[in-house]
């Protein structure tokens, strides 16, 4: 395919998404997003007019309206700010999302697609979940246990993920293995086994599901703010989140390993030359995506569940939506996550607040991220296809350069 | 004669901030042939895009025969009867030379499904026949050597009905020998009324084969000069704008130990045939060693195996006596290795970043660039700020991005970055392909300095005037061997063709490729 190919009215919108500054693309997002808001009422309208409710909202001649999209929407993106409950929910979603978003992010930078991302942090979970379970007995309760064993189960499980994540890296460096397609396989690999390591050796004999026992209060991660108590959000892990999306972007852009990942992931015949081995850094990215999402499953085990439970909600592979969102930008991934995290509580008040069915609410989440995370995705089309008019076409011997992507 | 068929008047074409072509004026002449001569980055390609409906002007007009005529798409452009070959072919290599000519204007049968490959096959032997094109309709074009995919490009645009041609660098990627037919198929073009628009930077191509030549510089016109009132130098001065050495300066070579040693060296392909074959060679401190040879003969599986890209079958390659052959390419680079890639925009830059962090290519892990593995952007940013002042790097903006940059001027960056390493040997495949005179000039100059300074140079080249002119031995490849290693200034570019050609030259004085022992003497 080649941009010349192109209806010019099709080549000129490609190319003002490609030529648009950070600002202007943030301008881009916001309108994405209360076009998405538009387009969502209508929906909410057309549901509302096919149910049938005892007090619709509006009725206009014979039809009624049962769902008010004013009120949907003021549930959607007012009420996780409003009582502490919701602004927990929120949090925790975010503070989830930062870590597999970093993860999705990471190797994305490198050229890898780590769609794998879901089963390191199963692993990871598991593997923090029973070593904070074992080192319990040798630790002291109190301020010190919490000092030792939370640090040792977030390593844990950053290692465990690390390891599992190393996996696919070293069949793709070794052994030419696609990436996408090993994750996605290993993904069912870590759920089975994992669901096959507690049901068997490690289940909490008490209980009835496939769970592990609960690890001991000190080792959970403490909501800290008062406002917070008895939910499951806590401000350390934030914190830890936030510290790491900066760590991840300076490891990106400010050192030499980062210099490696991303001449690797834009152009990687430039990277040959310029002396990065490039099987020792599929599998460096791999295992540092790994270690990031093996976190974010340390995390949930002691901040969410207390404990490794069957059935871990899908953080990973949101990761992968909020890392596009995010145009695979650590820094980017910060507002990202918080789109999720308001989404994803404020879709909880609506099934408790309203009686719109979760179904709908679904559609509206999915056509807000389809909305805002589209122009991303076709500036990322022109890119590949080299179209815009920023810069000037530099020609080498009259040939219109393509960008880094042909490479044989 | 002398009847204007393409006038582009006050042509102004803006990307962004940067003017590419500024109030160009251009007109061309029924049944000629005029050449469109300037640097890389001059605005040539750009200019000829806007004729081409490719690009659409901020300004001017462009008028055919006459008529005042707007472009919105290259569709509207052929319709008036343009046509333009570019650079790289965009030809369906597994198809057939007919279908290839016909694609998107195919005949149909009568019911207007099918395609009538027989009339298709009708209507390109009529056109081959026409023009005297050596082109079978049947072949397949994968089978066919460049030379002939380029007429198979010319057939498709004659086929659209195109009158004025525009030829975007055609001999760049020809053999001398290509180049020629290439200009008789002009003449008969033009004999029959067509027009050619024929871009080029490379001086005696214009001379040789235009009726008129105009020369842009920095986006605008200098001025149209009738051929035969002109020379060489008059064009390159007007080109860049200041007088040019034709001619680089080389003292008598003093060669110490010997830098870069290449030993019974064997590089195979994907499928097992030997790319390179039981090579040996010895370049000395303080002297070039030439390669010359069509492209394709083993050149760049060579350069790869000394260079750390790729890992040699068999032999050894040697530093300074020590075996590097299995190091990785960043030993290699750490031990003193400046490496002039061939293909500057896939390998030796990354196109997206910006010259700061190009600077930092086969640095990165440098202790003075990036201590303790991280980058030290102060000193990096002198560093690069120190390379485009000394090579003349334009725009000099540290913060532009490779891709913004015209050939001639990435090449002047990746040639600072890597001879700024200090290095003991420097590698240069191709060092000035594509590159305008002045950047060639430079390039050159830079390579006898080093040379003089005491480094090995290994430079591989097809331009023979050039390997004849920096070379202190030449070694000629064929398949993957030397046909034989001459001193350059004792053989004619005549015995030069035919030792590329695999043949043996009469009369050639042979010199060795180094210490060997008697079995390693050259001459095979």
């Amino acid at each position: 395919m080649n941009a010349s190919d192109l209806p010019s009215s099709v080549r000129r919108l490609l190319g003002s998404l490609v030529d648009a500054s950070v600002r202007e693309r943030i301008a881009i997002s916001v309108a994405a997003l209360f076009a998405s808001l538009l387009v969502g009422a209508v929906v909410i309208m057309a549901a509302g007019l096919v149910a049938t409710c005892k007090e619709p909202f509006l009725a206009l001649g014979g039809s009624s309206f049962c769902y008010d999209p004013w009120e949907v929407y003021y549930q959607l993106f007012v009420s996780p700010f409003l009582n502490d409950f919701n602004t927990a929910l929120m949090l925790k979603e975010t503070t989830l999302l930062l870590f597999t978003g970093l993860a999705v992010a990471v190797a994305f930078r490198a050229g890898l697609f780590n769609i794998g991302a879901q089963g390191q942090l199963v692993f990871g979970a598991l593997g923090s979940a029973l070593a904070v379970l074992w080192g319990a007995a040798f630790v002291p309760t109190g301020v010190v246990g919490s000092l030792v064993l939370i640090p040792f189960g977030l390593v844990v499980g950053a290692v465990v993920g690390g390891l599992y994540g190393a996996v696919p890296g070293l069949l793709k460096a070794y052994a030419d293995a696609n990436e996408v397609i090993t994750t996605i396989m290993l993904n069912f690999v870590a759920t089975n086994v994992a669901f096959y390591l507690v049901s068997t050796y490690f289940k909490d004999p008490a209980s009835q599901s496939v769970e592990t026992k609960s690890v001991p209060a000190v080792a959970q991660l403490k909501p800290v703010l008062g406002r917070f108590e008895s939910t499951s959000f806590s401000v350390w892990a934030l914190l830890t989140g936030l510290a790491l999306v900066v760590v991840i972007y300076y490891l990106l852009f400010h050192t030499s390993f980062g210099y490696d990942m991303r001449i690797s992931g834009i152009q990687p015949a430039a990277a040959a030359y310029g002396g990065v081995d490039a099987e020792r850094l599929v599998v460096g990215s791999m295992v540092l995506s790994g270690a990031l999402s093996g976190l974010a499953g340390a995390v949930y085990v002691l901040m969410v569940l207390g404990r490794w439970r069957t059935g871990i909600p899908a953080v990973g592979f949101d990761g992968i939506t909020v890392s596009i969102l995010a145009s695979n930008n650590p820094l980017g991934v910060v507002p990202a996550a918080f789109l999720f995290g308001i989404l994803k509580s404020g879709s909880l008040s609506i099934s408790f607040a309203l009686g719109v069915p979760k179904q709908l609410v679904g559609v509206l989440r999915g056509l807000i991220i389809l909305f805002v995370a589209m122009p991303e995705f076709f500036r990322m089309v022109g890119l590949k296809l080299g179209v815009g008019d920023r810069q000037p076409v530099a020609t080498d011997g009259g040939r219109p350069v393509e960008g880094g992507d042909d490479d044989e | 004669m002398n009847e204007p068929v393409v006038e582009l008047d006050g042509i102004t074409k803006r990307f962004g901030d940067v003017v590419a072509n500024d109030r160009v004026e251009l007109t061309v002449d029924r049944g000629s042939v005029h050449v469109l001569l300037g640097e890389n980055g001059a605005g040539k390609t750009t200019l000829m895009n806007v004729l081409y409906g490719l690009y659409e002007p901020n300004e001017g007009e462009i008028r055919i025969d006459g008529t005042p005529r707007e472009f919105d798409s290259p569709r509207d452009a052929i319709d008036a009867g343009i046509g333009m070959i570019h650079q790289h072919f965009m030809l369906v290599d597994p198809m057939t030379v007919a279908d290839n000519v016909v694609l998107g204007n195919e005949p149909r049968s009568r019911l207007g499904f099918t395609v009538d490959r027989e009339a298709a096959r009708e209507a390109v032997t009529d056109l081959t026949a026409r023009y005297g094109f050596d082109v079978e309709p049947d072949a397949v074009v994968e089978d066919l050597s460049v030379g002939v995919q380029q007429r198979v490009e010319i057939l498709k645009a004659l086929y659209r009905g195109a009158d004025i041609l525009i030829l975007d660098e055609p001999t760049a990627v020809l053999t001398p020998q290509e180049v020629e037919e290439l200009f008789d198929i002009f003449d008969e073009l033009t004999d029959q009324g067509k027009t050619i628009i024929f871009i080029t930077h490379k001086l005696g191509e214009a001379l040789g084969v235009a009726d008129a030549i105009t020369v842009l510089r920095d986006g605008e016109t200098v001025g149209t000069v009738d051929t035969s009132t002109t020379s060489k130098r008059e064009l390159a001065e007007l080109m860049v704008g200041r007088e040019v050495l034709l001619d680089v300066e080389k003292p008598p070579s003093s060669p110490g130990d010997v830098g870069l040693e290449v030993s019974d060296l064997t590089v195979t392909d994907d499928r097992g045939v030997d790319q390179v074959s039981s090579l040996d060679f010895q370049i000395r401190e303080g002297e070039v060693f030439g390669i010359a040879g069509v492209d394709g003969n083993g050149q760049s599986e060579l350069v790869e195996a000394i260079t750390g890209l790729d890992v040699p079958d068999e032999g050894r390659v040697y530093f300074d006596g020590a075996d590097v052959t299995t190091d990785s390419r960043r030993d290699r680079i750490e031990q003193g290795m400046a490496y002039i890639p061939e293909d500057r925009q896939h390998r030796g830059l990354v196109m997206d970043f910006e010259l700061l962090q190009n600077g930092l290519l086969g640095s990165q892990h440098d202790p003075d660039f990036a201590p303790g593995g991280r980058i030290d952007w102060a000193t990096l940013r002198q560093h690069v700020e120190d390379i485009i002042a000394d090579y003349d790097v334009r725009p000099p903006n540290p913060d532009a991005t490779a891709k913004s940059l015209s050939g001639g001027n990435q090449q002047k960056l990746v040639a600072g970055r890597e001879f700024e390493r200090d290095p003991r040997v420097v590698v240069a495949s191709h060092p000035t392909r594509g590159l305008d005179v002045g950047s060639v000039e430079f390039v050159q100059e830079k390579l006898v300095e080093l040379r003089n300074e005491g480094k090995a140079v290994l430079l591989v080249s097809s331009k023979l005037d050039e390997v004849q002119q920096l070379s202190d031995r030449l070694g000629v490849m064929y398949e993957g061997a030397f046909t034989d290693v001459v001193d350059p200034d004792d053989v004619t570019e005549e015995q030069l063709g035919l030792l590329m050609a695999g043949q043996d030259a009469d009369g050639v004085t042979s010199v060795p490729a180094g210490d060997f022992e008697a079995e390693a003497e050259v001459g095979r």
